[in-house]
């Protein structure tokens, strides 16, 4: 395990995509909390939830999205170049080759949660304090954001691999987590409000509360719960690379 | 090509065991389609196999199954006697290529092959052997967009050295290389058996083969139309060619 575990780390630092996902999660934070930060009315900005959901919550919703996206191309990307040949010849116990996807998307997505969610609470605490509006989260609020950010991504990651894996094709799984995060989801809770109280369970509602966005659901019940959604994706993931024959 | 290192200096393992290949009653279908039709041979270690058969035949079917990267419908694909998938440390006996362009384009040839090696839990060091072996040493920190066919097939077959396997798979290695590295190819692929290992190739050259194999499988429509020794088979004068179209329903 560690040796498969160790190859798959070593992938993800051998070609420029994971650089190119970081720089790209980068601009977009630095662009989603400045635009909000800078442009929108102060009175907008005023309380602790408004500057958590509008502003510093940047981080933890494009932190996932971007750890969604590494962990689906561990296994598209093997399918997409063939790789996946190669690398099912000197790892035919697929069960493991599962495990190793995982814990390495776990490990990168916990990264890149860990980097988005604190980019993001620099960038909005410089935005609101160049404009004289006073910051009303607290030092713990800024740890739960963080360290939030960080775990909602890791999970993120993982749904991302079980979706890979389950998937296979490149395109229609980027697509579609990144259609799910950023139209999707907010589509059925937001104004259509096809769910009801429901939308607070969705996997993106999760990923927020975990970092302290959601008044309903705590951090920690919110992580629990997110584990849930990956650890089912995770399981049709090995059902599919256990069961499916490759090409 | 260049000259490069015979296959003696790889350490071939011969096996005391079970036949390195052995295929029984093995049936695979895809609905109605039959892609490989109670197909049974086996190889003799210390031999190269030529496995031939029109496009469609089911040879590279059949190498999947071998390799575990398809199940049988029925019958059993076996290497060592086991299960491919149920191999202790696989790369150690078991070296295979089906594609010649199984790598990521930004990835380096020697970077491809470190992340494989890692996985087998094999010594850095065999990465630059193997490149060595192949004549890649000098392109290895290129990516692997930027190489031509015959480099990709030598980096596959790199990838398939790694593990100094003693079993040998194949499939169709001599596409794209120049005449030099087919007399490289065929000198390697005599040398691995000679030391002892045990090779099957899937190839439509046959004038290649002729000069390379020791035994021959032909299957034509996922069935077995012959196997046995290259000199039985053509021991009436007639070339791999003729005999090979007579099988197989090809001569005009």
């Amino acid at each position: 395990m560690t040796a498969e575990l160790r190859a798959e780390l070593l992938k993800q630092r051998t070609t420029r995509t994971n650089i190119g996902l970081v720089a790209a999660m980068a601009a977009l934070v630095l662009t989603a909390v400045l635009m909000h930060g800078l442009l929108l009315p102060a009175d907008d900005l005023a309380d602790a939830d408004d500057q958590l959901q509008i502003v510093f919550g940047w981080g933890e919703v494009l932190g996932a999205l971007f750890a969604a996206l590494l962990g689906a191309m561990t296994f598209t990307g093997e399918f997409r170049y063939g790789t996946i040949r190669p690398t099912l010849i000197v790892t035919p116990r697929r069960d493991r080759l599962v495990a190793a996807k995982l814990l390495a998307g776990v490990l990168i997505g916990s990264a890149f949660g860990l980097l988005a969610g604190g980019l993001s609470a620099v960038t909005a605490s410089a935005a609101l304090t160049a404009r004289g509006i006073d910051i009303e989260i607290q030092a713990s609020d800024y740890a739960v954001l963080v360290l939030g950010s960080a775990g909602a991504a890791a999970l993120w990651a993982a749904i991302g691999v079980g979706l890979g894996a389950a998937i296979r094709n490149q395109v229609p799984v980027l697509v579609g987590i990144c259609a799910w995060l950023l139209f999707l989801e907010s589509a059925l809770i937001g104004d259509a409000n096809l769910v009801g109280d429901l939308g607070r369970y969705t996997p993106g509602s999760l990923g927020r509360a975990a970092t302290g966005q959601e008044p309903l659901v705590a951090p920690g019940a919110a992580l629990i719960l997110l584990a849930l959604y990956a650890a089912a994706t995770a399981t049709g993931g090995w059902l599919s690379m256990t069961r499916r024959d490759v090409d | 090509m260049t000259a490069h290192q015979t296959p003696n200096a790889l350490s071939v393992r011969a096996s005391r065991e079970a036949a390195a290949v052995t295929a029984r009653s093995l049936t695979k279908r895809y609905g109605d389609v039959v892609a490989v039709d109670d197909l049974s041979f086996s190889l003799r270690t210390g031999t190269v196999t030529g496995f031939l058969g029109p496009n469609g035949a089911g040879k590279t079917t059949t190498l999947r199954l071998l390799l575990g990267l398809a199940e049988p419908t029925s019958g059993e694909a076996l290497v060592f006697g086991a299960r491919f998938r149920e191999l202790e440390r696989p790369a150690d006996r078991v070296g295979a290529v089906l594609e010649s362009n199984d790598f990521h384009p930004a990835r380096s040839g020697r970077d491809h092959l470190r992340a494989l090696a890692v996985a087998a839990d094999l010594a850095p060091a065999r990465v630059e052997g193997v490149l060595e072996v192949v004549g890649l040493g000098a392109a290895a920190r290129r990516p692997a967009r930027t190489y031509s066919l015959g480099m990709r097939q030598r980096l596959g077959l790199a990838g398939a050295l790694l593990g100094e396997p003693e079993l040998l798979i194949l499939d169709e290695p001599a596409n794209g290389l120049d005449p030099a590295g087919m007399h490289w190819l065929r000198r390697f692929l005599r040398g691995f058996a000679a030391a002892g290992g045990t090779v099957l190739v899937s190839s439509h050259g046959l004038a290649e083969l002729a000069q390379t194999v020791d035994e021959l499988v032909i299957i034509d429509r996922g069935r077995l139309v012959a196997t046995g020794a290259l000199d039985a088979l053509t021991a009436g004068g007639q070339s791999l060619e003729d005999v090979y179209l007579e099988l197989t329903g090809g001569a005009s």
